[in-house]
């Protein structure tokens, strides 16, 4: 009996020690989700199965700021929007196009009653937040999940396509994008940035400096504009590093995203080894809008970014 | 068994003197590594270099500036755990006492989170403070709850538990209703020593030389409370003044190093139970060995931790866990098996 709790104690240590590892991985699994809804209806594919719609949706809540993004971008009021309990945390140029609507809570932790009692034809979820609650939310109306949070700007531009294909408006989607494109293609001629220098966009705190690289959403727009990442790499969106980090990559600009008042680039600006970095030298630390450009991601929000990216780095040339 | 103690004591003290020239060395071998390693390849001439002499250079100014407080405060770091974990087995005659288990690592974070909600310009500076006050509070706190009708090492420990949980459901919360403003905490949360700096040493140093200090004076007494509590009170120890001290100086040790550092957890209490195995139960001994041990495994885990993501950061509080969470169950296993 000894030995073979024994036995069973180091299977269980071992299982453990594997399900560290493991979790330390992240694998979407797909679930099949299935809305049994009436015959002619709008299929959507989306991250967690298939999802009918009988036909167009008119009153829709959207659960991250993304998909308040498409939406507006479509021309589209959303009835609900999970805006963190915070009525002016949308950017002016979604805010005008959307106007009023009700707040159902945190994007974490969507208020299901609110969502409820809004009476909506369609939801809009995140993967990576609300696959926990997609049942739920599939109870109360057809749900469509998307990758939102952490999401790359190619993943966005198709989660766009995919609500444009729900709300039965994919003509007009795709003229939207051809604008969008031409957009992109106008400011990074404007631009004209060097082919050989780098860019490094960051969220800084006070105890901490996260840098997007070339696969964050971020970084993968300003690329899309001639601003090349200074870190090039496919696994993980982000890195977080310090200041010999970052005195080893050196880039051209510095587009930091501050997280509070103080952060750690007021220490890292009494090293000397700040001054001499080439953004520092250059005068090419830009201070951009945190929300815009860390919460933000969608067809607008990347124009208004790249807008300001451009603009900031004319300016300080 | 001290008897029979006595009689090898001459080979034990050639043991132990083994031992402290071993870890010495590792722990030389750790810190080498640490300030070797680093996204940027600095030649092992100009880190010894760099040690002494100041030369304005980038090489020189990235082991200095950079490196080379990141390596005391992770061996601060270290000690101040380890000694913190010792002092709270021995208070709770529990061998599964640590900082994290007993409330504190989350009484810190509770208090971290909450100022930062509340004061949302507050500078990490003072975040040291409040970190330390919810040490205080927690520790005070479960201290409190497990004294109510005479303290008993159980209480202590369900006290303990208890207010890890609340304190930690508070946090997470917190930081549910509030992610905008706190996604700088969720960083601090994992526990990282990258932002060494010598400022933040010069916070921790103190703390650190008092509360070693204090917990060498009491090193005797913790002996003899470890005996039980029949004997202790017997041999006219003042057991309850000798535990509340104990506390304290837990509070002042694991305090300032989770406000420095965020709550890193395992090594309070690992590495007592590997001093125990090489030294025994002498806390005369045990403590300077868990200083010694302590600062070996965080440096050693800081310079893995380092490889995780290269060249980039990843929190040492990732590779402690990884480390002491399968220990941690086999102690569990361990004790139980005893029991029967």
């Amino acid at each position: 009996m000894r030995s073979l709790r024994k036995i069973f104690s180091f299977i269980l240590i071992g299982a453990v020690t594997t399900g560290i590892f493991v979790g330390c991985s992240s694998k979407d699994t797909e679930v099949q989700g299935n809305n049994t809804s009436s015959d002619k209806a709008i299929v959507i594919k989306h991250e967690m199965g298939e999802t009918q719609l009988s036909a167009a949706p008119k009153k829709i809540i959207t659960l991250e700021y993304s998909f308040v993004d498409a939406l507006a971008a479509l021309d589209i009021k959303p009835v609900g929007i999970a805006d963190d309990n915070k009525k002016d945390i949308l950017i002016k140029a979604i805010a005008d196009k959307v106007g009023s609507y009700t707040s159902v809570g945190t994007r974490s932790q969507p208020n299901l009653e609110v969502i409820s009692s809004l009476k909506p034809d369609l939801i809009i979820a995140d993967l990576k937040r609300h696959k926990a609650i997609y049942e739920e939310l599939n109870k109360i109306a057809p749900t469509i999940v998307l990758k939102s949070l952490e999401s790359s700007y190619d993943e966005n531009i198709n989660a766009f396509k995919t609500i444009s294909k729900a709300v039965n408006q994919e003509e007009k989607a795709e003229k939207r994008l051809t604008e969008h494109t031409e957009l992109i293609n106008k400011l990074k001629s404007e631009v004209a940035f060097d082919a050989s220098k780098t860019v490094l966009p960051a969220v800084v705190r006070e105890d901490g400096f996260n840098a997007h690289a070339s696969s964050s959403f971020t970084g993968q727009l300003l690329e899309k504009i001639g601003l090349k990442n200074a870190i090039q790499q496919t696994n993980g969106a982000y890195a977080e590093m310090n200041l010999e980090q970052l005195v080893q990559l050196n880039p051209d600009v510095l587009l930091i995203m501050k997280s509070s008042e103080k952060t750690i680039i007021d220490q890292w600006q009494t090293n000397p080894l700040w001054k001499n970095l080439k953004a520092v030298k250059n005068n090419q630390v830009l201070m951009v809008d945190r929300n815009l450009w860390g919460r933000f991601r969608g067809v607008i929000s990347a124009e208004e970014i790249s807008k300001e990216a451009v603009k900031l780095i004319k300016e300080n040339k | 068994m001290r008897f029979l103690q006595k009689e090898k004591s001459k080979d034990n003290l050639s043991f132990r003197l083994m031992i402290v020239v071993i870890s010495l060395v590792v722990l030389f071998l750790g810190i080498a590594v640490s300030l070797y390693i680093g996204s940027r390849n600095i030649s092992l001439q100009a880190v010894i270099k760099a040690i002494f002499i100041e030369d304005g250079s980038k090489d020189n100014l990235i082991i200095r500036t950079i490196r080379l407080p990141r390596v005391v405060m992770s061996i601060c770091i270290g000690a101040n755990l380890a000694v913190a974990g010792v002092l709270m087995q021995g208070i709770t005659r529990n061998p599964l006492a640590s900082p994290q288990v007993f409330g504190i690592n989350s009484g810190a974070s509770f208090l971290v989170v909450a100022a930062t909600v509340i004061f949302p310009s507050v500078t990490n500076y003072s975040l040291v403070y409040f970190a330390f006050i919810g040490t205080a509070l927690s520790g005070g706190l479960v201290y409190f709850m497990g004294s109510v009708g005479g303290m008993t090492p159980v209480k202590l420990a369900l006290a303990g538990m208890a207010i890890h949980f609340l304190l930690s459901s508070f946090t997470q919360g917190m930081i549910l209703i509030n992610e905008n403003s706190l996604d700088k905490i969720m960083h601090w949360m994992a526990g990282s020593v990258s932002g060494g700096t010598w400022d933040s040493v010069s916070v921790i140093l103190p703390w650190t030389v008092l509360g070693l200090f204090i917990a060498f004076l009491l090193a005797s007494s913790m002996t003899i409370l470890d005996l039980g509590e029949e004997i202790a009170k017997g041999l006219g120890q003042k057991t309850e003044l000798i535990r509340m001290i104990a506390g304290i100086v837990v509070i002042m040790l694991a305090g300032a190093s989770v406000s420095v550092a965020g709550p890193i957890g395992f090594i309070g209490l690992i590495v007592p139970h590997i001093v125990k195995y090489f030294v025994g139960t002498d806390y005369r001994l045990r403590i300077p060995f868990c200083i010694l041990f302590g600062s070996i495994l965080l440096v050693c885990a800081d310079v893995v931790s380092r490889f995780i993501a290269y060249p980039f950061e990843s929190p040492v509080g990732i590779v402690t866990a990884a480390i002491g969470g399968p220990f941690f169950l086999y102690l569990a296993q361990r004790k139980r098996g005893t029991k029967e």
